[in-house]
């Protein structure tokens, strides 16, 4: 191409491309000054799979099966189930249940697997902390993350499927 | 291009030039994720590349071996993680072909929505990224403006916006409902109307561009083969070799478009493929929505899924090109042997080739257009 040509190409395409932007003139600004002003988190996404109070009961529906600890791929739920300690019975809820929020990959798996309905996606936008043990969760902090957050329906209002 | 030997290029008498080694990344905003490149540079020419790669490397063969099968699907999301679905929709392939889990129609028809919702994102990443290497700003803007309103509605619809976890052994978890679908033609209309003309002019007709990238990086159709490239990178040596048309999988038969292909296999080329693919896209997806049929979109008894002996290598056309998944089961929950096949991995060999001779500026083009995604490469 001839070089007067390839000139009158480039300020086309220059002028071209400016009349593409000059338009973000008109247009307010978007840009949110995080963590001093909060923007609106999207809805909807899965954060952290909590234990939930049965709002019957109101107590926590868990039974201490053991199918979501066995679900979990990564292995982040670990529960340790409650006994008696005078008739070392076993007693059908956890004595300790622990979620570390730092192995979980944030999939679902063991809300769907619950057969008691017991665990709950939350949606909770600001979880990060400083350390990294601080996301493990001991069964009464997923408890108090469940009164704070929402739970999640996934696809807008949408139940989550049956099983 | 690629048979061009070392020059030294013309030197004045007496002036010496000595080759020096760079070491560009593993953390450079150009490289695309962990990549490390050594470059020989004589000058601003480069001699010799050589990337090195491992810096991402997480474990994913192995670590899914001791895993059940249903676990496998929302960690391979990690895998090329800005093209998640993809992912999902051929590891699930593969269990499901074993585990001989029959698909519900819808779930079908919504695979293949999400997959092509998930190259217009992709592909709209790579233009921002694509034009950031070349030393465009502006168009990087508008990439990830439009690639943001796709990620929202990923996230709508599946839970999350990068790593989905959304499908399932024998379907997919929720389906969508028709307020969503009613967002996603407008996200097209937009996307065609206004988004797709604004990134022809920004950048892939801008002069500066066309000058900086035609000719350069150019493979020929041998070289692509031999190196096992796939995808756009195959498609713009002129092979329209596109696994959706060539052996067909989910409902891609009963669906019409074409494969855009170039001609020279060089920079230009592959964006070109690119752009037009999300004009296919769209018009894949179009067709989805006006036939998604009704129904469950997740199979009953998925509960155990118990994968019979054997092997299967489930293919599939990912925005980088053909994902594999080489599945062998011995019929327990787990699988014996998972290899994944990652598009990018060969293309990344491609950049020694691409790379000798050229100026350490066109070598950022290269490795740009080639799209790579460490993720997936270092699996
Ligand atoms: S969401 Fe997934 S990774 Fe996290 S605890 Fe549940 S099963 Fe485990
Ligand atoms: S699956 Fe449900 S009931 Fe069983 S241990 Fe887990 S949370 Fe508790």
């Amino acid at each position: 191409m001839s070089l007067p040509r390839t000139v009158w190409n480039t300020v086309k395409s220059l002028v071209v491309g400016h009349a593409v932007t000059a338009r973000e003139i008109a247009t307010r600004p978007i840009t949110v000054f995080y963590p001093e002003e909060k923007p609106e988190f999207p809805t909807g996404s899965r954060s952290v799979p909590v234990l939930k109070v049965n709002e019957e009961s109101g107590y926590i529906n868990c039974t201490s099966c053991g199918l979501c600890e066995r679900t979990c791929p990564p292995g982040c739920i670990e529960i340790t189930q409650a006994v008696d300690p005078a008739t070392n019975k076993k007693k059908p809820w956890p004595h300790l249940y622990t979620l570390d929020l730092s192995h979980c990959m944030v999939c679902n798996l063991c809300v769907e697997a619950c057969p008691f309905d017991a665990l709950e996606m939350l949606d909770v936008p600001e979880l990060a902390t400083y350390q990294v043990q601080d996301l493990k969760f001991h069964k009464e902090q997923l408890l108090d993350l469940w009164k704070t957050g929402k739970a999640i329906r996934i696809a807008e209002g949408q139940p989550m499927p049956s099983k | 291009m690629a048979s061009t030997s070392t020059t030294a290029g013309e030197q004045a008498p007496g002036l010496q030039s000595q080759l020096m080694t760079l070491n560009l990344g593993p953390q450079h905003p150009s490289t695309h994720g962990v990549l490390r490149v050594v470059v020989t540079l004589d000058g601003e020419e480069v001699v010799e590349a050589q990337p090195d790669i491992g810096y991402l490397h997480r474990n994913f063969e192995k670590i899914v071996e001791g895993w059940a099968l249903p676990g496998v699907v929302p960690f391979s999301d990690r895998n090329d993680y800005l093209a998640a679905i993809a992912n999902e929709v051929c590891v699930c392939d593969a269990i499901e072909t074993l585990g001989e889990v029959e698909l519900p129609d819808r779930a079908k028809w919504l695979r293949v929505l999400f997959a092509e919702l998930q190259r217009i994102i992709s592909h709209e990443l790579w233009y921002g990224a694509f034009g950031m290497d070349l030393g465009a700003f502006t168009p990087f803007l508008y990439g990830f403006r439009d690639r943001e309103t796709g990620y929202l509605l990923m996230e709508k619809a599946t839970g999350a916006r990068m790593l989905y976890a959304y499908n399932r052994i024998g379907g997919l978890r929720n389906d969508v409902t028709d307020a969503w679908l009613k967002e996603l033609e407008g996200y097209l209309d937009f996307m065609e109307k206004q988004a797709f003309p604004e990134y022809m002019k920004l950048l892939i007709e801008n002069e500066i561009f066309v000058m900086r990238t035609k000719g350069t990086g150019q493979l020929t159709r041998e070289q692509a083969i031999a190196w096992g490239a796939s995808g756009p990178v195959l498609r713009s040596t002129g092979l329209p070799w596109d696994l959706r048309k060539k052996r067909p999988y989910l409902v891609y038969d009963q669906l019409e478009f074409d494969v855009p292909t170039g001609t020279n296999g060089d920079n230009y080329d592959r964006a070109m493929v690119r752009m037009l693919e999300i004009k296919e896209s769209i018009k894949i997806i179009r067709q989805v929505l006006r036939r998604l049929p009704d129904g469950p979109v997740l199979a009953k008894a998925r509960a155990a899924v118990r994968p019979r002996v054997g092997e299967y290598y489930a293919r599939q056309e990912s925005p980088r090109g053909e994902v594999g998944v080489h599945l062998v089961s011995n019929g327990r929950p787990n699988a014996y042997r998972l290899k994944w096949r990652a598009p990018t991995f060969s293309h990344l060999q491609l950049v020694p080739l691409m790379c000798r001779g050229v100026k350490m500026a066109d070598m950022i083009a290269n490795l740009g257009s080639l799209d790579i995604v460490m993720g997936e490469v270092d699996r």
